[in-house]
């Protein structure tokens, strides 16, 4: 039999294997742990609410419109239509030790933003919100 | 058998060239710049961005509804504590002006003995519009709330199929809708 033959059925698995993302360790270890840490950060410097308003500053700094915000859950989701459709989901939560962490996931078409420099880059717009929310600048 | 193994290897040849194009397909590219700041940022937030006196929140609030409804846009969601409202509108992409402009043509078209005029047909395009505005206290000055707009539309042909994908910037617009926040709160105020 011809070589081809034999190398048929590992093909079809690599096709079928194909676009697949979902990490294969659902339950979160690695992976999972790494994806969290760049996409959160922790700040002292203002309140939940202050926060939320800041997260919603600078996304819309970033050409997005807010679909949705809940001040109690602190999620504020949001799109932007720019020669690629763009989602984020940004979550602030109050810790027990009173810091407050920001959680960012951003989508691109149909792939998940991965890379820690895209994430980093939205951190630091934050960050100058955060800044003059602080300083009360509108 | 001989013809059977070569139309075999072809297929080989042509599966691992799918392959290639599927994963080549796959690689997620992200944008470098996706989440940085433009240069016109400080502009593009000065044509978004007024600041008004109101008597209170709920009268704001109120009189940007109204606003929004006046430009015939449905209210989606509305999160008061942040002053997050959504609201989005589907409309013809099309300019009146366009269209009249297609149906002569059909219509000369058709008394010129023609047939298969359907210059209109190329018409239609639909345009769904999402508007976001957050009006909050000011952080600088009490008595006043600070009031941002942001538009996006999406053009989809006949065949839904996306022609445009884009952030409305154009300062006029802004402007406009500003003006009727202006009258609407006037018209609120004066009411009460």
């Amino acid at each position: 039999m011809s070589r081809s033959i034999q190398l048929l059925p590992l093909l079809g698995l690599l096709l079928l294997a194909g676009c697949a993302t979902t990490p294969a360790n659902v339950a979160g270890t690695g992976t999972q742990l790494e994806t969290r840490q760049i996409q959160t950060r922790e700040y002292d410097t203002l309140d939940k609410a202050m926060t939320i308003r800041s997260v919603i500053a600078t996304l819309q700094d970033l050409g997005f419109t807010i679909d949705q915000a809940d001040a109690e859950l602190g999620t504020v989701t949001a799109t932007r239509l720019h020669e690629y459709t763009m989602r984020m989901t940004v979550t602030v939560v109050e810790k027990d030790n009173g810091r407050i962490s920001v959680r960012a996931n951003a989508r691109i078409g149909e792939n998940s933003v991965t890379d820690a420099a895209t994430y980093q880059d939205f951190f630091v717009v934050l960050d100058k919100s955060m800044f003059l929310t602080l300083h009360k600048v509108d | 058998m001989k013809r059977a193994l070569s139309a075999l290897r072809w297929l080989g040849i042509g599966g691992s060239l799918l392959l290639m194009a599927v994963l080549g397909g796959c690689a997620a590219s992200i944008p470098e710049a996706a989440l940085r700041l433009p240069e016109s940022t400080l502009e593009v937030r000065s044509i978004q961005t007024r600041t008004l006196a109101a008597p209170s929140e709920i009268d704001i609030l109120t009189a940007t509804i109204a606003v929004l409804q006046d430009m015939e846009f449905n209210i989606e969601r509305i999160e008061k504590p942040l002053g997050v409202i959504t609201a989005s509108k589907v409309t013809d992409a099309d300019s009146a002006g366009e269209k009249t402009g297609l149906f002569f043509l059909d219509l000369l078209c058709a008394m010129g003995g023609g047939s298969g005029c359907d210059a209109m047909s190329t018409a239609q395009d639909d345009q769904h519009i999402t508007l976001t505005m957050v009006v909050l206290p000011s952080l600088a000055r009490s008595g006043e709330y600070t009031v941002r707009i942001t538009i996006q539309r999406v053009i989809y042909d006949k065949m839904d199929r996306v022609k445009v994908l884009e952030r409305i910037d154009d300062a006029e617009t802004y402007q406009q809708i500003f003006d009727n926040l202006r009258k609407s709160l006037f018209i609120q105020v004066g009411e009460k």
